[in-house]
């Protein structure tokens, strides 16, 4: 199967992402760049835009609904906390921004990775319990997605009662959304194996991946990675921008990224912090770079290079299992998202598109004496 | 909590103000029959944007002020349709029918904040506490009327502390709690710094609700001399009164008592429905309503008829006559203080190009007249 890509909208046109402490972020839009920014993704391959949650940003469902009356191919991959809001009334959400726009919205379940923000909205569950009612809420929601009987459903923290809902998924092409869901816990991992069709993971070596990957495609979810990327021609260009960004940062007295990972519950932001902590450089391998991560967070693990190297690094990703990525992008530093999403669609997928027809070619030439 | 500062002054004389006339936005499937049972059918479910666009502009150029957007699991999302809605038009308002009980109020807030940078503020909200039961059960909500009300009162507490300027929010009640929140989106809109907030109910807990948190208070009307008392309760407590209802307005009165037949005869099968549904609901206003249709009490004043609610629900309660009628007896209301009306007609399209036409210019010539 060809690989499945993905690009995080997030504050396409807010010039200051990731470089300030999130309170201080300001949650208004700038929506025509918005608006360009998805097309240009549409046209770079890219195939949904991650539309994120949290209290700094304006509301994504909403967001989404308003940037897909203006774009005709692009997805939103809206992310949702279990917990901020009935079941019921998320699937009649999801449902009638599907009917608004010929399905193109994918749910990406996040249980929250800041006990204080989820305070905010009034979730006081500890990051197990969280996990406990993510999966009762996505057995509500998969429930309604069937199209049964009404639905009725019985838990610790959900208890519904002949639920129905008049407007249905509407997608030429599935009867319900299709399900991400990020985290690196072993809670998260049970709970994508029980309801979502991929598993987010931060970018990790693919020796790494290789013995954690696997089992999970096991049980039939796939596996993706999210990872920013900062391709240029050269390698001494990419290492310019990406070591110039370092200073820039360092300047700075605030380190967003370390004091963030002091206080989240979330496995998955602490584990790719330690992983960039305890390297000896900030070079995972040729390419994927961990130089950020102190000062942006563990979604700053990047991958830097020109595209071939790119390029290559995620058919090395591919051959350990993963299937689909999510990318994100630097517009405070270097250029702005759409440059990027342009560049990738331009210089990088023609070469993975390349590289995976010879490896599918590859493949079937051996496959006959069952070497695969 | 008590009201604060971010309240507008209380309309001093409501009846020197031009009254606000809201209708209410069709659902996809609902044809210029529009009863109960066909309201739970999938079509119902399903946007027709085309159709509805074409209203909301026709609304504009009617004089429409918003037009009231349902909630209900029979009916997709309000405010994703309004997302859609308001940004392919520019005047008309939508206001959002929710239920508190479904969202942590600090994402509701959020949903609505977003939604009025997309749409220049044009909304506003209309809270009630749900009349159904077996409803709210679909949605996971298992309290009783006055409980709903109590949490309510929290819901719409913490709504109004996160629209305030700055500061972070901290509540601590019954049903939610809260614990330094804060939004970075704001309430966008060139005249509020929080949406207008109907509160929607006749039993004297929405009444205290409204009084307490709202900007206007809901419901169904009765003969004027009965609605006397609790609208100058409200307007004293500084809180507007609207009125939910319905026209049956043609060029005569005859006309209009025909087509009332008409619509009525031989709905024997919606008569059933909403006899059921009413059945199971534990709305205080909505069962009296109907109790009364029931009853045979039609004509609660010569002009205001409940024969359409056996077969259309409680807020089919209706004002039916010439245009000269109704204007008439919504200026009666208008001189007990009542400021807003949210309208349904029939067929939906038409009955409002007529009152655009035919009846507001009657209201506003009496209004001047009156001033």
């Amino acid at each position: 199967m060809p690989l499945r890509f993905h690009w995080s909208l997030s504050q396409a046109g807010d010039k200051s992402r990731g470089t300030r402490p999130r309170s201080e972020m300001s949650g208004l839009l700038d929506f025509e760049a918005q608006v360009d920014f998805c097309r240009a993704a549409a046209a770079s391959g890219i195939e949904s835009v991650l539309m994120a949650f949290g209290f700094y940003r304006p509301d994504p469902m909403i967001l989404s609904t308003a940037l897909a009356a203006r774009t005709e191919r692009i997805k939103f991959m809206v992310a949702v906390r279990p917990g901020v809001l009935s079941p019921t009334a998320f699937v009649q959400q999801v449902n009638t921004v599907s009917a608004l726009t010929a399905g193109r919205i994918c749910v990406n379940v996040v249980t929250g990775n800041s006990p204080q923000e989820l305070h905010y909205y009034g979730i006081f569950l500890e990051h197990d319990q969280r996990y406990e009612r993510a999966d009762e809420f996505l057995a509500v929601c998969r429930a309604f997605w069937e199209r049964g009987e009404a639905v009725s459903f019985s838990g610790k923290y959900y208890t519904i009662k002949d639920g129905k809902l008049n407007t249905p998924f509407v997608a030429g092409d599935r009867p319900a959304p299709e399900i991400f869901l990020g985290g690196n816990s072993e809670a998260a991992e049970q709970l994508a194996i029980r309801h979502a069709h991929c598993l987010w993971r931060f970018a990790d070596t693919p020796a790494n991946l290789r013995e954690r990957v696997p089992p999970i495609i096991a049980k039939g979810v796939e596996v993706g990675l999210l990872v920013s990327i900062l391709a240029r021609p050269t390698r001494e260009e990419a290492l310019k921008d990406a070591y110039g960004m370092v200073e820039t940062l360092s300047a700075r007295p605030q380190r967003v990224g370390k004091e963030f990972a002091q206080k989240t519950d979330s496995v998955a932001y602490r584990a790719t912090y330690e992983l960039a902590e305890k390297s000896e450089t900030d070079w995972l391998t040729p390419c994927l770079w961990a130089g950020a991560i102190p000062h942006l967070g563990s979604a700053a693990i990047a991958l830097v290079g020109t595209p071939e190297e790119i390029a290559s690094a995620i058919m090395d990703y591919k051959a350990a299992g993963i299937s689909q990525f999510l990318f994100l992008s630097w517009p405070a530093f270097s250029r702005p998202d759409i440059e990027e999403v342009t560049y990738f669609g331009c210089e990088i997928l023609p070469l993975i598109r390349q590289k995976e027809r010879e490896a599918d070619a590859a493949a079937y030439q051996v496959s006959p004496m069952g070497v695969i | 909590m008590t009201r604060d500062a971010l309240d507008p002054p209380g309309a001093s004389d409501p009846a020197a103000k031009p009254a606000k006339f809201h209708w209410r936005l069709p659902y996809g499937g609902e044809t210029s029959g529009g009863t109960w049972a066909h309201k739970f059918s999938t079509e119902d479910g399903m946007p027709d944007l085309q159709a509805q666009t074409e209203f909301c502009r026709r609304a504009e150029a009617c004089g429409i002020d918003s037009l009231l957007t349902d909630f209900g699991y029979g009916k997709p999302d309000p405010m994703l349709l309004a997302a859609t809605l308001g940004r392919a038009t520019e005047k008309i308002k939508f206001i959002l029918a929710y239920r508190s009980g479904l969202f942590s109020p600090t994402m509701f807030v959020q949903q609505l904040n977003t939604l009025s940078a997309l749409i220049q503020g044009r909304l506003s909200l209309n809270i009630v506490a749900g009349y159904s039961p077996q409803e709210q059960h679909a949605y996971g909500d298992f309290l009783s009327h006055d409980e709903r009300y109590e949490r309510t009162e929290e819901f719409l507490a913490i709504c109004r502390a996160l629209w305030k300027p700055d500061g972070e929010v901290n509540f601590k009640g019954k049903y939610y709690q809260i614990e330094k929140g804060a939004l970075k989106s704001r309430f966008v809109s060139s005249e509020r710094a929080w949406p207008e907030i109907f509160v929607g109910g006749g039993s004297a807990q929405a009444q205290r609700l409204a009084l307490k948190q709202g900007d206007c208070w809901m419901r169904l009307p009765d003969a004027p001399e009965k609605m006397r008392e609790s609208v100058a309760a409200v307007l004293t407590g500084g809180v507007e009164v609207g009125l939910r209802l319905a026209i049956i307005a043609r060029p005569t009165r005859r006309e209009a008592l025909e087509a009332a037949y008409a619509m009525t005869e031989g709905r024997e099968r919606d008569r059933e429905f909403v006899r059921a549904s009413v059945r199971n609901m534990d709305s205080i206003s909505f069962k009296a309503m109907f109790e009364l249709s029931e009853a045979g009490a039609e004509w609660l004043t010569p002009s205001l008829w409940t024969g359409a609610a056996r077969a259309y629900g409680p807020a089919a309660i209706a004002l039916l006559g010439g245009p000269e009628e109704i204007a008439e007896a919504i200026l009666e209301y208008k001189r007990l203080g009542v400021t807003q009306f949210i309208i349904s007609g029939w067929p939906k399209l038409e009955q409002m190009v007529y009152f655009g036409e035919a009846i507001l210019p009657a209201i506003r010539e009496k209004e001047r007249a009156a001033v």
